[in-house]
């Protein structure tokens, strides 16, 4: 058991998070070839305009659902808005943000747009502090979105061309199809004005997702309605990041190897549990993080993989220790 | 007396909305005044309305009260039920008046309450089927039942009914247990205390003060009298059950109402209602001794008899097992461990309930209050038996058996003996739990093994007393025809075709969009498609009716199918069953004759079946064209290579190619003509193979304001052929949509994705030449 534990504890993370990387996103982007489909209530951006997705977006389910008559949403039929969102907890609770940080084939994408950064030898962008928190709230606003516009269509506020009005926006709509061959998606409707500004915002957003994804690492993730909904129910997940401050010594290393910039990881000493909003569950953090224990990663209340001095070491390179600890 | 606390964020008065709900005295008088009030108006008007039309009566007291309301609380927040019972809230004023007397001692016994509940309610419930649906019976029990409870709260001190004889007060004490709150006080503004207020405001003289340190809150039916006494006071939310993993005293009263409301509920439920229902009932023994003693009336009392003669065996006899195992007493261990058994009622039943509740209580209950107070409301249930989430709600007994089986574990760790011990008698105390599983199982094994009666569920009528409601109405007439006979007679010559809309329903062009598509509903459901067959012009359709129609269907295992004509909600309606997504082949076939000429027409439909949602991948091959014998001539259409989904619509600019066939041969230079819903018509003539090819034309020019891309456009291709003076007819409906590329762009939505690009490449570059300040790469993560 402590062989098992020690050697997880010191595995090679980023190997083990590519492997897994890699295989959801040939799951999730090509999976319909063989012919695996897992719903369509799933926690993460497996585009259904794909057709060989093996699985779709919860919000696709979830905007339609919300868009119904709102007679017939409030008469019973909404109930099959309680139970889309009980499958969609079902997925989620297993693995919290992980999904966004492992299996989601969005982020996976830009995950390899930033090693093809990394090999042609572009230095990548941050956030400022200020930046940061102002932009970090866009995701619920599209969060709003996604549940306000459908709503409004149901009591006829508006018309049939806003339906899954954020789909119309979302850059995956776009993306997700082009990677298995089909390019239907990449146009602007201009069958009516909302479509058209829908549709060319739809464009835009692809647009700045290759841009902005290549300097600037998890790029579309900060904005992602999915992320915010991740994070309304991410208490109730058996997985967890907590942290112990006691241990922490601020050194900076989760900080500076965070994909989100989160600042709390480095700088919060007091909560246990550090899974912030922007948060993909990556686990970079407690890779790098060089003081036995100070972070780990749970499930229930097993620690499933802890930051270890010797982990550390063996994935910095650095040889045994001799009292390098002691002057650090 | 502590005037200010600084509460607890557990401390549910902490919170302002929960303190108004739960601790304000006026709100809470308004509430109790006005559940009495509820209560005495439901007993008169059963008095009042006997009879089986009186629905009000029974639907308060086994529509909200009993079951709802009951076990809703319960589970969730504590005895409410207590706080704002009418005989608590009256009683207490009756004993103010009365005469404070000390309650004998043969009086206080708790099990007087229990034994009434079980015999008196549950045992009548199962015996005499039906017998709590009177509203009448149900009047004159609470009636005499409020009557006996005012005459001893004006005898004796200190509720000494609510106490002993309440028929569920021993059982709300009981399971309450299982609740997430607790009434308690802060111990530490307690230690200084000397005037006790909490104590001399309860009137059922029990000391709050000493709830914490007890673990448990004895009698206390939260009516809130402390908390207005004293500020002490607080209703803790705890983690659920939470006072079960610490020692607490309970009374062997307390485990006796878990195995009796369990073995009457549950279990009895299991077997007189669940696998009563099934091929085998005759076989069980309490049918069995029932017809035995020739009562097969009362067989439901028996299967009560024995579903308390069984589980108070496994119950007794495993906890007397596991306390001979464990080297303990038999009594400290029948509590210690009878209390892991809360679950297995509250959760079975919360199940059933809520159930209920979706399916038929919550018609019920809103019809009944509209008869009671003279309203006219008409509400839909809120789910069909049948739906597939109600299936949810029967994880719920699963929960309670799992929850109970945790309970076990944490209650058996409080006793002091040796691992081996306590494995063996986890084992034996469980038994009981164990039966539950067994009984679940083996009712699922029945139901699949042996079916179901026919008959349905009709028979079982859930907790007694709800007169099904739709007696009381006559049925609505049904609708008369309405159109269609007296119109003059359709010329023979007069082609008919399908459609897919009601002609006598006025629509518009556009195609609504559907809701539900993704919805799979009840399995046992297929769904059908309705069809409708019209003669006339598109934009005005007359429905086509003549006596020698031949009306079939090729689905997709290319098997002919009749269409028959059913009755549905007062109109004749023609549908065919559509399971799975594919094409579908109608055919309907009207031959006539008028003076020497005959005619022989034939309408066809291909019905491409697309639905969201529905399992099955589009296999190329399912594109092969039906031949078939039955109608002499045909116009078959050759899928498209773009054809590749379930979803697929003709669109403006498309081809579609025909071959007509004649007696299964290719027909050449035969008469095709299309006509659009606009108005537009074309005649062709197909070649020496019988093949035609017909482009879709645009004829669709609006402005962009009211451009619609679901603007659906109809059309009629229609075939004519003669032969020895016969003349052979036969018409293909189809519609067609704007072509995307007429609406759709990839030029500008190349030119926006480039100009993105650009721009936002030119500004990260200037923004990088300008950065002044050193630019530090960190590297703790560049592994290799």
């Amino acid at each position: 058991m402590q062989k098992i534990k020690k050697m997880i504890n010191n595995m090679n993370l980023q190997k083990v998070r590519f492997i897994i990387q890699l295989f959801s996103f040939i799951l999730f982007v090509y999976g319909g070839y063989f012919a695996i489909d897992l719903g369509s209530k799933l926690p993460i951006f497996a585009c259904p305009y794909n057709g060989e997705a093996a699985g779709a977006c919860y919000l696709i389910p979830l905007q339609h659902q919300l868009s119904m008559p709102a007679q017939i949403l409030l008469g019973g039929a909404g109930i099959a808005v309680i139970t889309g969102l009980l499958g969609f907890l079902f997925w989620f609770i297993f693995l919290n943000k992980a999904w966004c940080g492992y299996v989601c084939p969005f982020g996976t994408l830009q995950d390899w747009l930033t090693y093809l950064r990394k090999r042609m030898g572009i230095r990548y962008s941050t956030y400022s502090q200020n930046q940061f928190d102002k932009l970090s709230k866009i995701k619920y606003i599209f969060l709003v979105i996604v549940i306000l516009f459908p709503l409004l269509m149901g009591v006829g506020l508006l018309g049939g061309e806003w339906s899954a009005a954020f789909c119309q926006m979302c850059p995956a709509r776009i993306i997700s199809p082009a990677l298995s061959g089909d390019f239907s998606q990449w146009t602007i409707d201009f069958s009516s004005k909302t479509a058209m500004v829908l549709t060319a915002l739809g464009m835009l957003f692809a647009g700045l997702f290759f841009a902005g994804s290549f300097v600037k690492k998890r790029f579309f993730c900060f904005f992602c309605p999915m992320s915010a909904l991740h994070y309304i129910f991410s208490k109730f997940s058996i997985v967890q990041l907590r942290k112990e401050g006691s241990k922490c010594t601020r050194c900076g290393d989760c900080y500076a190897v965070c994909d989100m910039q989160i600042k709390d990881i480095a700088d919060n000493v007091t909560d246990v549990n550090i899974l912030r909003d922007d948060c993909i569950l990556c686990l970079k953090c407690v890779a790098a993080c060089p003081e036995d224990d100070a972070l780990h990663f749970d499930i229930l209340k097993f620690r499933a993989f802890s930051s270890t001095k010797e982990g550390f070491e063996k994935r910095m390179g650095i040889g045994r220790p001799k009292g390098i600890d002691d002057e650090h | 007396m502590v005037d200010f606390i600084k509460r607890d964020s557990s401390d549910l008065f902490k919170n302002p909305v929960f303190a108004f709900l739960f601790k304000n005295s006026r709100f809470l008088l308004m509430l109790r005044v006005a559940a009495a009030a509820l209560f005495f108006y439901a007993i008169y008007y059963g008095f009042a309305h006997p009879g089986k039309e009186n629905i009000f009566t029974g639907a308060v007291f086994w529509g909200v009260f009993w079951a709802l309301f009951m076990v809703v609380t319960l589970s969730t927040f504590g005895r409410l039920f207590c706080g704002i019972c009418p005989h608590g809230f009256l009683g207490k004023y009756i004993t103010k008046l009365g005469l404070k007397k000390s309650m004998p001692k043969w009086m206080r016994n708790r099990y007087i309450g229990i034994t009434l509940l079980v015999l008196g309610w549950w045992g009548i419930y199962y015996t005499f089927d039906g017998f709590w649906k009177s509203p009448f019976n149900t009047a004159l029990m609470f009636g005499a039942m409020t009557l006996f409870a005012f005459i001893l709260y004006y005898l004796y001190k200190e509720m000494s009914y609510c106490k002993y004889i309440c028929p569920i007060g021993t059982l709300t004490r009981a399971y309450d247990k299982i609740s997430f709150t607790k009434l308690e006080t802060y111990t530490d503004a307690c230690k200084d205390c000397r005037t006790f207020e909490c104590a001399a405001a309860c009137e059922y003289n029990l000391k709050p003060f000493t709830f914490a340190k007890k673990n448990q809150t004895d009698d206390c039916t939260l009516c809130m009298d402390c908390a207005a006494s004293c500020e002490a006071v607080k209703f803790k939310i705890t983690k659920p059950a939470e006072q079960l993993s610490s020692k607490l005293k309970i009374l062997s009263a307390e485990v006796w109402t878990y195995i009796l409301i369990f073995a009457s509920i549950p279990v009895s439920m299991g077997f007189a209602h669940a696998l009563n229902r099934s091929n085998i009932a005759d076989a069980f023994i309490w049918n069995r001794t029932a017809a035995f003693f020739g009562m097969g009336d009362y067989a439901g009392g028996f299967a009560f008899l024995y579903a308390i003669i069984i589980s108070v065996f496994f119950a007794v006899f495993g906890l007397y097992l596991a306390s001979k195992v464990l080297k303990k007493e038999y009594s400290s261990t029948f509590t210690t461990l009878g209390v892991a058994f809360i679950p297995l009622f509250i959760f079975a039943s919360l199940g059933h309930t809520l159930e209920m509740f979706f399916v038929k209580e919550y018609q019920t209950i809103v019809h009944g209050f509209a008869q009671g107070f003279g309203l006219n409301i008409e509400v839909e249930a809120l789910a069909k038996r049948g739906d597939g989430w109600l299936h949810y709600f029967k994880l719920f007994k699963w929960i309670g058996v799992i929850w109970a089986l945790v309970i076990l574990y944490k209650r058996i760790k409080l006793i002091d003996a040796t691992k081996f011990r306590k494995v063996l008698g986890y084992f034996f105390a469980s038994s009981m739990i164990l039966f539950y599983i067994g009984l679940n199982l083996y009712t699922g094994y029945v139901f699949s093994a042996y079916g179901a009666k026919s008959g349905g569920h009709g028979a079982h009528g859930s907790h007694g007393g709800k007169p099904d409601y739709r007696d009381a109405y006559p049925k609505e007439a049904a609708e008369p025809q309405k159109g269609g006979y007296l119109q003059t007679p359709i010329d023979p010559g007069e082609p008919f075709y399908f459609s897919l809309s009601d002609p006598s329903m006025k629509q518009n062009s556009r195609s609504g969009h559907g809701f539900g598509g993704g919805r799979p509903g009840s399995k046992k459901e297929v769904p059908t498609q309705s069809i409708w067959l019209v003669y006339g012009a598109m934009n005005d359709k007359k429905r086509y009716r003549s006596s020698t129609l031949d009306i079939f269907y090729y689905g997709l295992n290319r098997q002919e199918k009749p269409i028959i004509e059913k009755s549905s909600r007062g109109k004749k309606v023609l549908s065919f069953e559509v399971p799975h997504n594919g094409y579908y082949n109608l055919f309907a076939v009207d031959e006539s004759q008028k003076g020497s000429e005959k005619f022989y027409k034939v309408a066809k439909l291909e019905y491409l079946r697309g639905m969201h949602g529905a399992e099955g991948k589009y296999d190329p091959k399912i594109k092969k064209a039906l031949h078939q014998n039955r109608t002499k001539i045909d116009l078959v259409r050759l899928k498209d290579k773009d054809e590749t989904s379930f979803f697929y619509k003709h669109s403006m600019g498309d081809t579609l190619t025909f071959q007509a066939l004649f007696e299964n041969r290719p027909l050449a230079n035969a008469e095709v003509e299309i006509a659009l819903q606009s108005g537009w018509t074309k005649a062709l003539k197909t070649d020496s193979d019988g093949f035609v090819s017909i482009q879709l034309i645009r004829d669709y020019f609006p402005d962009w304001n009211t451009f619609d891309k679901r603007f659906k456009q109809e059309m009629l291709i229609t075939l004519k052929h003669q032969k020895a003076g016969t003349h052979y007819l036969l018409t293909y409906p189809a519609s067609y949509y704007p072509n995307s590329n007429d609406y759709q762009s990839y030029g500008y939505a190349l030119l926006l994705i480039t100009l993105t690009l650009l721009i936002a490449g030119i500004i990260i570059y200037r923004f990088r030449r300008n950065r002044t300040t050193p630019f530090r790469e960190v590297t703790v993560d560049a592994e290799d």
